[in-house]
């Protein structure tokens, strides 16, 4: 078979339709009508992005011709020294938007929490490969799984950037679960996000996902012991977000959720943006207003148009037809980064592939849902979509790695 | 076998992940259609409604004309630099005062009336700025959240005419006036005095909406053109005034650095053709932005400059009532045009009454030539004794003496024509009055008072023949839909007024200016001129001057009063004045520049009114 027989050119044409995507959207986002109202260095994002697509095109092709042993063997290596640049990062780093994300080393800006997702991933994969199936009796070996990706979440955390830190925490049950952990297990381990989601639009909510989930649970596992844990689990989560929500949280993260519970209540403050994305998609109809005619995305009424909500730009100048175009493309990419999973022979293969996967559609679906005002407004960008070159980049190196193990799943088997 | 039981997990997992990822994106393509498809409805209009304004239009002013239609008073765009302060940011004020070059505290205060006002409406934060930092402003507009800028206009004097007391100045309207009338927005202008405040209703125009998109900061991105809405402001009424442009600019000129009053009328319509009140003021330093410094020195001159002393001065008129004196005795059978009365130098009545020199025997024309206060002391006297002062006081009101002219100029005041319950009231309760109170009045002292506008008023009649007018300045309004309105008021014979008995009158004033004190400077050439000049005694200084007078002597055609304060005889203070604008009239030019030098050059001199009441 000739070498780009075996290339997954499916992936690559997702890949380059969703850069495509984004750069349309970034230049009708910063270049079109709406430049006047923008500062410089924010017209020069297009161009920025530009560069940084081609740089990930070398990236692409110089993995591609990386053994995929590589990967595995440098994994723990990796994951230390991004530990140690990511606690650099929250003593000596940059500040932007109020998050400590920037580490500059010799005038370069470096966002390192991008990179650590990719790390983490490689190290837990690794981990888990070697300690084989995870059952019931070996569940010290998931609990050195979960330490490993909280260490990156806490540094995380400490940068002030929760919206990472949440991709990771959703990443660590989806792992565990492809590693055997038990369904009941993982479902107990998953239960605590669904739970505070509902508690945060109503804790009466939160009580009736409990009960839910508890009861699921129970039929799946039909263990007394994990069925009681995982409702008093709930009970405690539905408290604790309860006292999260009014005694924790900074002030703008509780109006954020406030808006979020109800825009209408401060149009012009926290509600503000959910109002203008909400706005800015829902005008957009089946057809759009057709490209740089947005009024949302023109006449500025969008915040962070470029980068966490971009998606709203695309569905109000393309409308359904273009952000439902959009949401295809990503649903084919992940759906078929969750097949080449399951095609591969090698254990480490396929939790970095899941991994991966898990790790786009987190971001996929926070952002959406923020923008759509499913989720209270979270920080996240769309992949390979909203402008940010390191974030583009690294996304680019996991999609790479991926189709690196699907390409030599053949040589790079559990057997070799 | 342990291989198997993995490949089988594997496949379950992959499922598992596969319909949970495939549900969720189906919520969210099902949260997609509900906003793009079934609530489009909700959010198309409300995307419009974030970008569309609808905005208050203020109508462009009416513009002032003189009588050949010169353009007196038009608009000028002004910039101004508006801020709401919704999308205000007050880290921008340190930048936003080196573009405006305005002190920060005077921004930030600026910014809280203007919150006070709306927070989510444009305000007007600094008016009138130099178009060169108006650019600036603009190309750096997104430095500024909230702020954003409108062109403006303001009043404009496009001729060297100042006509401060014509025009009048405008102010922004208060919070009051703006609650009260739907004719305003906040922040425009109304006529506070002259014809801008009279015929405010009919310069002002009525105010339109128009619709206009806006980015999130508020800042104006020019008109939404795909909609019919909204509806242009009406333009305000065009004015034409009865104004001559020369006369008025050389009356103007005349009365630089005097203290006093001109009037001009046309005495068969009682047309304003010029009227100049000095010391005046600049109505261009009043509009646009106020000139606070300007405004507070206006306020605190002494010399009140915003006073207009054509209407609402109160000054004896002297000598120059002695036509009208004489036109009342004549008519009262006190005097025939034969009657003599002998001057020795004075009147004797419980105490001397001075002339101002021995004049031998005098009728009504050589009296008024001559200004005989003999005669007119003797003949006032016999009138108290033969009708009374009331009838005596309602003849001379019908000449408008004492009461309102009716001009169309805000702020007139009727002066003083005495009555018997005007003494009552003043004098009824310390002492008794009487004859000796009054003789005085019948050469215009005493407690007579009246306006340049009266006096003007005083000479047209006599000229005219008799018919009461009114005076007035603005000839027609024109609406913007091309209809008008001419201001055209009744003449009414004054009932009273006999041909042969005006005859009379009017020679005697012909040669008061042909022989008489108006020789020197009134008598011009080519055109026959008659008037009567006055000095008024003025117990706190020097004496005023008046001169009242009317021309051609057959068929006049302009009547003008002049009264210069302080500045002695008005025969030669306030008579030259009226000379040069007769010439100015009826010849276009100055004929003798020596008069005008004279005028320019003129310094009061002290005089003994006692001895010479000219």
């Amino acid at each position: 078979m000739a070498w780009y027989r075996q290339f997954d050119w499916l992936l690559i044409i997702c890949w380059v339709l969703l850069f495509t995507a984004g750069l349309v959207a970034i230049y009708s986002a910063t270049l079109g009508p709406v430049s006047q109202f923008l500062p410089d260095y924010i017209q020069k994002n297009f161009l920025n992005q530009v560069a940084w697509i081609g740089i990930s095109i070398i990236a692409l092709v110089a993995i591609q011709f990386t053994s995929p042993r590589t990967f595995q063997q440098i994994s723990y290596a990796l994951y230390i020294i991004c530990i140690i640049l990511a606690i650099a990062t929250v003593i000596w780093g940059t500040e932007a938007g109020g998050a400590k994300r920037w580490l500059v080393i010799g005038g370069l800006r470096f966002q390192i929490s991008e990179m650590l997702k990719l790390a983490t991933i490689l190290a837990v994969a690794n981990y888990l490969t070697s300690r084989r199936d995870i059952s019931t009796e070996h569940i010290g070996s998931a609990l050195v799984a979960v330490v490993l990706m909280l260490i990156p979440s806490i540094i995380i955390i400490l940068q002030n950037d929760t919206g990472t830190a949440l991709i990771l925490l959703a990443i660590i049950p989806v792992m565990l679960f492809w590693s055997g952990l038990p369904y009941g297990i993982s479902l107990f381990l998953i239960s605590p996000a669904i739970i505070a989601y509902f508690t945060v639009i109503n804790w009466k909510l939160g009580v009736l996902a409990t009960l839910v989930l508890s009861i699921a649970i129970f039929f799946i596992q039909k263990w007394p012991w994990l069925t009681s844990s995982a409702f008093i689990a709930g009970i405690l989560v539905v408290i604790g977000v309860q006292v999260a929500l009014y005694q924790v949280l900074k002030p703008h993260q509780q109006a954020r959720i406030e808006a979020f519970v109800n825009p209408a209540l401060d149009p012009q403050g926290a509600g503000w943006n959910v109002l203008q994305a909400k706005t800015a998609i829902g005008s957009g109809g089946l057809w759009g207003k057709g490209f740089l005619e947005g009024t949302q995305t023109q006449l500025r009424f969008l915040p962070e148009q470029w980068t966490d909500f971009i998606f709203p730009v695309i569905a109000e100048e393309f409308g359904f037809i273009g952000a439902g175009f959009l949401l295809l493309v990503f649903a084919v990419l992940l759906l078929r980064l969750l097949n080449i999973a399951g095609e591969h022979r090698h254990p480490f293969a396929q939790l970095v592939i899941v991994g991966v996967t898990m790790t786009f559609f987190a971001h996929l679906v926070i952002n959406l849902g923020s923008a759509m005002g499913l989720f209270p407004v979270i920080g996240l960008p769309l992949p390979f979509v909203s402008y940010g070159g390191s974030a583009f980049l690294s996304y680019s190196i996991m999609l790479a790695i991926c189709l690196n193990f699907d390409f030599y799943k053949r040589e790079f088997s559990i057997y070799s | 076998m342990l291989h198997n039981k993995q490949e089988k997990r594997n496949d379950i997992s992959i499922r598992v992940l596969q319909v949970t990822m495939i549900t969720i994106l189906l919520i969210i393509t099902g949260r997609l259609i509900q906003l793009q498809i079934i609530e489009y409805e909700t959010y198309g209009p409300l995307s419009l409604a974030n970008s569309i304004r609808q905005e208050s239009v203020s109508p462009a002013r009416g513009i002032v004309y003189d009588r050949a239609g010169r353009m007196l008073v038009d608009n000028q765009p002004i910039y101004t630099i508006t801020v709401t302060p919704a999308n205000f940011d007050s880290k921008a004020i340190p930048l936003l005062s080196e573009y405006l070059d305005l002190d920060p505290k005077i921004i930030e205060e600026r910014v809280q009336a203007a919150r006070r006002y709306s927070w989510h409406r444009p305000t007007r934060l600094y008016s009138d700025i130099s178009f060169h930092r108006f650019s600036q402003i603009q190309e750096n507009i997104w430095k500024f959240p909230g702020i954003g800028y409108h062109v403006e206009s303001k009043r404009h004097y496009p001729t060297d005419v100042n006509g401060s007391h014509i025009f009048g100045y405008l102010s922004e309207v208060t919070q009051q006036e703006y609650n009260s009338s739907r004719r305003y927005n906040l922040g425009d202008k109304a006529g506070r005095s002259g014809i801008e405040f009279v015929y405010e209703q009919d310069l002002r125009g009525e105010l339109g909406s128009r619709y206009i998109r806006v980015n999130a900061l508020g800042q104006s991105l020019g008109p939404f053109e795909d909609s019919q809405m909204g509806h242009s402001p009406v333009k305000g009424a065009d004015i034409y005034t009865h104004i001559d442009y020369e006369l008025q600019l050389l009356a103007e000129d005349l009365m630089k650095g005097k203290v006093g009053g001109v009037v001009a009328l046309d005495p068969n319509s009682g047309a304003v053709l010029a009227l100049v009140s000095s010391p005046d003021f600049d109505v261009d330093r009043l509009s646009g932005r106020i000139d606070m410094d300007y405004w507070l020195s206006l306020n605190a001159d002494t010399t009140n400059p915003l006073f207009n002393r054509t209407i609402s001065t109160m000054q004896p008129p002297g000598s120059t009532v002695k036509p009208l004196m004489g036109l009342m005795g004549l008519d009262f059978g006190i005097i025939d045009p034969n009657t003599v009365i002998t001057c020795r130098g004075g009147f004797t009545l419980g105490r001397h009454y001075r002339c101002t020199r021995q004049h031998g025997r005098q009728n009504l024309v050589e009296a008024i030539q001559n200004s005989c206060n003999t005669y007119f002391f003797s003949l006032m006297n016999q009138t108290m004794k033969g009708v009374g002062l009331n009838a005596w006081h309602r003849h001379a009101s019908s000449f408008g003496l004492g009461q309102l002219t009716g001009i169309d100029l805000p702020h007139e005041r009727r002066g003083i024509l005495p009555d018997s319950a005007y003494y009552n009231t003043h004098f009824g309760d310390s002492r008794f009055w009487g004859i000796g109170d009054l003789i005085s009045v019948g050469v215009g002292q005493g407690t007579f008072s009246s306006s340049p506008m009266q006096m003007g008023l005083l000479a047209a009649q006599l000229a005219n023949g008799g018919y009461r007018i009114r005076p007035h300045i603005v000839d027609r309004i024109v609406y913007p839909d091309g209809s008008y309105i001419t201001q055209e008021y009744e003449k009414v014979r004054i009932p009273w007024v006999r041909d042969e008995h005006l005859k009379v009158v009017q020679e005697g004033m012909r040669k008061a200016v042909s022989e008489g004190s108006g020789r020197f400077y009134a008598d011009i050439a080519g055109v026959e001129v008659a008037g009567k000049t006055g000095t008024a005694q003025n117990p706190h200084g020097i004496d005023h001057g008046w001169f009242i007078s009317y021309a051609p002597y057959e068929n006049p055609e302009i009547a003008i009063a002049v009264l210069v304060e302080n500045a002695g005889f008005g025969s030669i203070s306030a008579a030259p004045v009226a000379g040069l604008m007769m010439e100015q009239y009826f010849h276009g030019r100055i004929l003798r520049n020596w008069v005008y030098n004279y005028v320019k050059t003129f310094t009061p001199r002290e005089s003994d009114s006692n001895e010479e009441v000219l």
